[in-house]
């Protein structure tokens, strides 16, 4: 047999599972946006905007709004992981961190819907002690609760990527910085965080194309209008088999992260430039 | 050692968990002074640079500058610039960003910083690089931008931590020539540490030889060069060949009885603390000469014959490079001509440039340990 069927005998497999699970699916949905019972055309978006408009709005909103959060979050935690000068609270910090890495959104959707309650956990915590009235407590469980499951799943996520981009910083250019006098917080913002932007935004990128995708959160917190785009694409296959709409918002939400990934793009091209 | 100096290190104890990497150092510098510190890895030298510095907290002793205690003190409280080994530019700033951070620091103008940045590019030849990142520096401009920002805050001390050690061999003698010449310029105290023996000559007004986290010797190079002070520092500072030998002192000579692997010789004590009975000799390969044929018997004044035979000739430049095996020993000298392999010579070794020393322990001879603080006595004699 000659070599170059071989080998393509070989890659033969991997590419199949490509072309049917992943491209072919694509292709069809992608072309599923653009089918109406009249024919090809864009009724599907008119709709989408018609229905759902707010809720694309509210998507990309709490989307960004918990990326900005899970940036600020990960830099404060692996900043002092990096630059802690107490050894004891490092470890600490460095073991307990992760936790949430290992809980999948669906547990964190169930944990925080017991403790966001109005009547939940939280609640007669502060109630308990005394901070506020049972008639002062609010329930979370509405975009707050959507942020805070977003935040505290993926805050570990981009922390674990962004200490260890923040590990293999050259020891030396800290030093030189607290050697001519800066602060530790002068350190981690001028010094330490410039030199792990790619990283940092990689981790960033990756979060917001997984929250735009996750299902299970918006379902169990926020039971109510505007809700996220995952729960609206599942409600229009359930409860319809609107295939069409479902599509069509899911092109919307991939044309959301597509512009993410833009950024992104850009932005490493021009520190490559 | 001068009991006043202007940055002084006494009694400094620094390890790293349990182990000790500096014990109980002492070391004073006086103002505008080049010190060196020299060791082989694992010496302390890097150890004591950063503990001057404040990156290491040493577990007893002080250093204090201009007699100010500053052991407690953090690293930039100290008055003092660190030059790194790595230089640890900050990659993502321009040089002249990098230059002027320290005085971004200090609240300074912007026309100040530029004007300082401005001047420091001129000094270090970083003219018109000011707006380029480090990525696109050769070695030797990073080299100079790191000086320039330990430079731009005007320390006190300037603290280099071999900076010179990731540079190509042929820019390396021409950094080494520019940082002294900067040095003295400035008249600024600075502290180099490496482990280069020629650099340290180049550049040092004294050398601080380290061994196991205590000084070994310092003197001037010339002094450490001529004059080492124990088998340790003579190997330092290039005599690398060693031989046996035993010896009687009378009076200001030291006689040295013919042994298996040398004749007799007559040698001045020329001051040195030696003692009756076996000692060790070393010498550098380019201090010696080879003479042709056998020894006469009769005992050489004032140079030591060894006889030997030679093992291999290398032109390594200036000299023909030889192995001349001595008994057990293979020796390298060096010769203006080559001699022919297997040819029966004998190794001249001039008294001025073969240090003795009273042999300290020989596996062979376990009663030889005929002196013990000779060592330290030779160091304080040294220490002057």
């Amino acid at each position: 047999m000659p070599r170059r069927l071989l080998g393509l005998l070989l890659v033969l497999p991997a590419l199949t599972v490509i072309l049917f699970l992943f491209v072919l699916p694509l292709t069809l949905s992608v072309v599923g946006a653009f089918e109406t019972e009249a024919g090809y055309g864009l009724g599907n978006f008119t709709k989408s905007f018609a229905l759902y408009s707010s809720d694309i709005l509210f998507t990309v909103v709490i989307v960004s709004l918990s990326t900005c959060l899970i940036g600020l979050f990960s830099i404060a935690i692996g900043g002092y992981l990096t630059l802690g000068e107490n050894p004891r609270a490092v470890a600490i910090l460095r073991w307990l961190y992760r936790w949430p890495l290992f809980i999948p959104f669906i547990v964190v959707g169930q944990v925080l819907r017991t403790f966001l309650a109005k009547n939940g956990l939280m609640n007669n915590i502060l109630v308990g002690a005394g901070l506020i009235t049972p008639l002062q407590a609010v329930s979370f469980l509405d975009w707050r609760g959507i942020v805070i499951a977003f935040v505290w799943k993926q805050t570990p996520f981009v922390t674990l990527l962004l200490a260890g981009a923040m590990a293999s910083v050259d020891r030396g250019t800290i030093e030189a910085a607290r050697n001519l006098g800066a602060s530790r917080l002068r350190i981690l913002i001028e010094i330490l965080v410039p030199q792990v932007a790619t990283t940092l935004m990689v981790g960033l990128v990756l979060s917001f194309v997984t929250m735009m995708s996750v299902l299970s959160v918006p379902l169990m917190i926020n039971a109510q209008s505007p809700t996220m785009l995952t729960a609206d694409i599942a409600f229009r296959i359930n409860a319809y088999g609107d295939y069409g709409v479902a599509n069509a918002l899911g092109l919307i939400s991939l044309a959301a992260t597509a512009c993410v990934a833009w950024f992104y793009l850009r932005q490493s091209m021009r520190e490559r430039g | 050692m001068t009991p006043q100096g202007f940055l002084t290190i006494t009694d400094l104890s620094a390890g790293y968990g349990t182990t000790r990497v500096l014990d109980r150092l002492d070391l004073a510098i006086v103002k505008g002074e080049f010190v060196a510190l020299l060791g082989s890895s694992g010496c302390g030298k890097t150890t004591l640079l950063r503990a001057i510095a404040g990156f290491v907290k040493p577990s007893a002793g002080s250093i204090s500058v201009n007699g100010t205690d500053v052991t407690r003190q953090p690293p930039d409280k100290r008055g003092m610039a660190l030059v790194f080994q790595s230089y640890a530019l900050w990659p993502h700033m321009t040089v002249a960003q990098n230059i002027g951070y320290g005085l971004k620091l200090r609240g300074r103008s912007k026309a100040e910083i530029a004007r300082r940045v401005g001047e420091l590019e001129d000094l270090l030849g970083l003219a018109g690089l000011g707006q380029r990142k480090p990525g696109a520096l050769s070695g030797g401009q990073r080299q100079r931008v790191a000086l320039g920002r330990a430079l731009a805050i005007d320390p006190q001390i300037l603290l280099l931590d071999e900076p010179l050690s990731n540079l190509d061999a042929r820019i390396r003698l021409k950094v080494r020539h520019d940082i002294s010449a900067l040095q003295k310029r400035l008249g600024i105290t600075a502290v180099h540490v490496t482990h280069d023996r020629e650099e340290a000559m180049v550049m040092a007004d004294r050398i601080v030889i380290l061994d196991r986290g205590r000084i070994a010797q310092q003197g001037t190079p010339q002094a450490l060069y001529n004059r080492p002070a124990s088998p340790f520092v003579a190997a330092f500072m290039g005599a690398e060949n060693r031989i046996d030998l035993t010896g009687r002192i009378i009076a200001d000579r030291v006689e040295i009885a013919a042994g298996p692997n040398n004749a007799p010789a007559d040698l001045p004590r020329d001051g040195r603390p030696l003692a009756d009975g076996p000692l060790e000799a070393r010498f550098r390969a380019e201090a010696a000469a080879i003479v042709a044929g056998e020894s006469d018997g009769n005992p050489a004044r004032d140079a030591l014959d060894l006889p030997g035979r030679i093992e291999a000739a290398s032109y390594p430049g200036g000299a023909w490079r030889h192995s001349v095996r001595v008994g057990d020993e293979v020796l390298l000298v060096d010769s203006p001509t080559p001699f022919a392999l297997g040819a029966a010579v004998r190794i001249r070794i001039p008294a001025e440039a073969l240090f003795l020393f009273v042999r300290q322990s020989n596996p062979a001879d376990p009663e030889g340990s005929l002196s013990d603080g000779t060592t330290g006595r030779v160091l304080e004699a040294s220490e002057t």
